[in-house]
């Protein structure tokens, strides 16, 4: 078929083949490996102690630091569209700090401002609070570097809500709670969804900002791509794909995930209106 | 005002939002400076003036200014087949696009040694042909466009699909060759969303640390980008010299942050200017035609 | 230039936008393409200009071929429905794209453009604005400025998709007054695309009434509304009473006495429906011979005119009369009349269930 604009095929091939060249190829290419190994031999170093152990402490802490990301980025979110306080724009703009700020700059600084004798770990280590080096910094560190994805995923959302629903609700006898809880957040609560997945998302496959705070005990507060790392270290290519395959086999899960919310997202009040017709 | 909580709610909600943003964020922040210089100007000056870390930072803008005209290649490339024309698998394509966020760092890493490693897929005929990809340059440069290849796809996506097809249409019909069509109104019209795609695609390559780090093989003052040389003093127990280097980075992800602010205002501006355009027109007076 | 169209088909998936048009643009002529939204006058536009490719069928500029002529070689103007000024270029700029992006060899020197661009916007009327940007100007000044930007590459042909659609009703009478004036200047084969059935009537020379990519009659404004071709017409031009003849054989009747062309195609009694329009038909007081009793429902004065909703049996029958004819008539709710049509169109009841099928009028 001939189209007016030009530009479709060459953009569009020039696309699939960088795409593939550089994203599917090497991708394909870790299938290959694993596919030419002995799969119970995979599934024996992927069920392994340490892996497992480095499973638990992987997605423990990531959906620790997305629920805490959810619970404040709601807040971050609501405080920054709604209300107004000296210094707000420059507040705004750093949210995006995580995004711009290199990994491992943000773990040196989180291990040092969390050790014992940091600015923070002072105040805590007196309470019996270890941070640093522990499973507790793993959560911290990560809280840090996915801390965009909740706020910036609802601020649209927010201000898109018309005032009129809330003075609807209002005028209907509804307390301000009650609006909150049966009119704003059920409207707000896929984009807090796909927002606390992208975080879960990016925190599991972190890896610069935790190793330098995490203390990387075996078992205890040792990551799976740190363990993928060691396995490397140690020329296990074998070892680290077999655990490079879980991870991501489990970030295309994700990503499916993400995208069938900000599907459900985008569609449901169709259905619903569908429904109800 | 119904859509108003309370005086008291309003503030602990500040508060609370405050107080967190300024334990995440403002505190490391000040904290890298802070012990930056935590042994004076000159220790400071002196770590960064260090060949090593001289080399780091060439290394890193070496690899940024390479990665990125790719990027902005490929990204109109991608966000012109999708926003303006219909294909059969465009969503396949998206999600595709969006792959590299999802994958973890050091997998990255981990593909391209499997491929191009020693032990790897084309390993045999690289090292015949002594081509060197992994623990060298080609492959740092390689994950990083892997890694930064969604940003400005992802940026000018959903901005030309928001322009439509209108004004390149009017252009072809008034004669325009397809160059010219995109050099003169394609290209102005999306040279803000460009922008900021490139600044953060730049901050991404400036800072990736996981994927680099698998395939960089470490070697000093030749493999060694900034947050790699980072991690080496750290370990070394050289804090001044580690968090010398880390404001450097730091300093770059201000920027980011600045330069960022200001694309995004100029956007809004922008859209703002259309959308009051837009309104429908109330008053004939202007249209100025004798009756 | 005149234009021809041979044929042309379209198909979106399973849509058919447009269905085997055969339509012939004569040089100079002031045309609308008029149906209802979907009705595939926009896709039909868009395959004139070279936009669209149609799947069969061929388009004719002057007699020569011009299917296979991409956009940019038509010699079209196009004035799309939002305008689509380019929004980083000043007024200046916008118009005088068309001469800038001419090869080098064909490219007026600057001066010349200079002074072209400045002629148009005079001719628009909008020289005053060549410095401001598209989103500082109004609806209306924006859609001149597009004319202008159109017109400035000298086409052959000027096509126009919903000129007047995003402006307000004010505005839009005087534009289009004016794109009329200044087709009568210029004198330039036009086609332009509506929704609208009083714009196409008040500006065009020839309307084409297009309804689920078919094309439904040609003709001039008088003709279409005075005689329309098809039960779609009918309903699509203005307000129509419909009666059944079923139930109203004795219309239908009427009908025939009074459109004499319409009793060839009248079939058999009992299968035909009978169309009048609001005002082709007249109360009288007293019974009448052939006349139909009914009660009156409702009087509204409307501006010029009276309209009386009657009722017989149990339809609502519209009747609109002007202020003198109503005065002298004297009408009161629950009154007995009767009703005499003036003019009456019969079709049959299987040609008007296909047109209004579907048709969501």
């Amino acid at each position: 078929m001939k189209r007016v604009l030009p530009g479709f095929g060459l953009s569009l091939g020039c696309t699939i083949v960088y795409l593939s060249l550089l994203v599917l190829l090497p991708l394909s290419g870790l299938a290959f490996k694993s596919s030419s190994l002995d799969w119970s031999q995979l599934w024996a170093i992927a069920s392994g102690e340490r892996a497992l152990a480095s499973y638990r402490v992987t997605f423990g802490a990531s959906l620790l630091a997305a629920l805490i990301n959810a619970l404040f980025g709601l807040i971050v979110a609501w405080v920054l569209v709604r209300y107004r306080f000296p210094g707000k724009r420059l507040v705004d703009s750093l949210v995006d700090l995580p995004f711009a700020l290199p990994t491992a700059v943000a773990g040196i600084t989180l291990a040092t401002l969390y050790a014992g004798n940091g600015w923070v770990g002072r105040h805590l280590e007196p309470l019996g609070i270890k941070v640093a080096f522990t499973p507790l910094g793993i959560v911290v560190a990560l809280t840090f570097i996915s801390l965009p994805f909740v706020v910036r995923t609802l601020q649209p959302v927010i201000e898109d809500i018309e005032p009129e629903i809330e003075e609807a609700a209002a005028t209907l006898g509804a307390s301000r709670l009650q609006t909150f809880m049966r009119v704003i957040l059920p409207g707000v609560f896929p984009a807090l969804l796909t927002g606390s997945t992208l975080a879960f998302s990016r925190a599991v496959g972190e890896y610069g900002s935790v190793i330098f705070i995490a203390g990387n005990m075996p078992l205890i507060s040792e990551i799976t791509p740190l363990l993928i790392i060691s396995k490397l270290e140690q020329y296990d290519v074998v070892g680290a794909t077999a655990l490079a395959g879980v991870m991501l086999v489990i970030s295309f899960a994700l990503l499916l995930g993400v995208n069938a919310l900000q599907w459900w997202a985008a569609n449901r009040h169709h259905g619903k209106h569908a429904v109800s017709l | 005002m119904a859509n108003a909580e309370p005086r008291w709610l309003r503030y602990t909600l500040t508060a609370i939002a405050l107080a967190f943003l300024f334990l995440f964020l403002a505190l490391p922040l000040l904290a890298v400076f802070a012990e930056a210089f935590a042994g004076g100007g000159s220790a400071f000056f002196a770590a960064l003036a260090d060949p090593e870390a001289l080399s780091a930072i060439g290394l890193t803008l070496f690899i940024a200014i390479f990665v990125l005209p790719f990027n902005v290649a490929i990204g109109i490339c991608a966000a012109w087949a999708i926003a303006k024309f219909d294909f059969r698998g465009k969503s396949l394509l998206i999600t595709l696009i969006d792959l590299p966020f999802a994958v973890s760092p050091v997998v990255v890493g981990l593909v391209f040694l499997l491929i191009f490693g020693a032990q790897g897929l084309f390993g045999q005929w690289l090292s015949a042909h002594d081509i060197k990809i992994v623990f060298a340059l080609p492959g740092m440069v390689l994950v990083t466009l892997f890694i930064t290849f969604p940003f400005v796809a992802r940026e000018l996506i959903p901005l030309m699909q928001a322009q439509g097809k209108d004004e390149e249409e009017a252009a072809i019909s008034l004669g325009a060759t397809g160059w010219q069509m995109f050099l003169r109104v394609t290209l102005p019209n999306i040279k803000w969303g460009l922008l900021y795609g490139v600044i953060l695609a730049n901050a991404r390559a400036m800072g990736e640390f996981g994927a680099v780090s698998v395939v960089s093989g470490h070697i000093r003052g030749q493999t060694n980008t900034l947050p790699l040389h980072v991690e080496i003093l750290y370990n070394e127990y050289n804090a001044v010299g580690a968090f010398a280097s880390a404001s450097v980075l730091a300093l770059l992800a201000l920027v980011t942050l600045v330069a960022k602010t200001l694309v995004e205002w100029q956007m809004r501006r922008e859209t703002e200017m259309l959308d009051t355009a837009l309104l429908p027109e109330k008053v004939n007076q202007e249209s100025g035609i004798p009756s | 230039m005149s234009i021809q169209i041979c044929g042309v088909g379209k198909k979106f998936g399973n849509f058919v936008a447009l269905d085997n048009i055969e339509l012939d643009i004569p040089t100079g002529e002031l045309v609308a393409l008029l149906g209802p939204s979907g009705c595939g006058k926009t896709t039909l536009l868009r395959i004139i200009a070279g936009m669209e490719t149609a799947d069969s069928g061929h388009v004719k500029f002057a007699g020569e071929e011009a299917t296979h002529l991409h956009a940019r070689e038509r010699q079209v103007g196009f004035v799309f429905q939002h305008y689509a000024l380019f929004r980083h270029m000043s007024v200046f700029e916008n118009v005088a794209f068309g001469l800038r992006v001419k090869p080098r060899s064909e490219r007026p020197p600057e001066a010349e453009i200079r002074r072209r661009v400045m002629d148009l916007l005079k001719l628009v009327q909008l020289d005053w604005l060549a410095e401001r940007f598209p989103s500082q100007l109004s609806g209306g000044q924006r859609q001149r400025i597009a004319l202008a930007r159109a017109l400035a590459v000298e086409p052959k042909v000027l096509l126009l998709d919903e000129p007047f659609g995003a402006l307000d009703t004010k505005v839009r009478k005087e534009l289009r007054r004016w794109l009329r004036r200044l087709h009568d200047e210029m004198h330039i084969s036009s086609v332009f695309v509506t929704h609208d059935q009083e714009e196409a009537l008040e500006v065009a020379d020839r309307v084409v009434v297009m309804n689920q990519g078919r094309v439904e009659q040609i003709g001039t404004p008088d003709e279409v509304y005075s005689n329309p071709a098809s039960p779609f017409v009918y309903q699509f031009l203005g307000n129509v009473n419909v009666f059944h003849s079923r139930l109203h054989g004795h219309w239908a009747d009427v009908g025939r006495d009074v459109a004499g062309d319409g009793a060839a195609k009248t079939p058999a009694d009992g299968e035909a429906m009978a169309f009048v329009r609001p005002h082709d038909i007249d109360i009288e007081r007293g019974p009448v011979v052939g006349g139909l009793e009914a009660t009156v429902q409702d009087v509204h004065a409307i501006g010029p005119l009276v309209r009386v909703e009657l009722a017989h049996d149990s339809e609502l029958i519209e009747v609109e009369l002007t202020r003198e004819r109503a005065t002298v008539l004297e009408l009161n709710k629950g009154q007995r009349v009767w009703l005499k049509p003036r003019q009456v169109k019969v079709f049959s009841v299987a040609e008007a269930a296909l047109e209004e099928h579907g048709s969501g009028i």
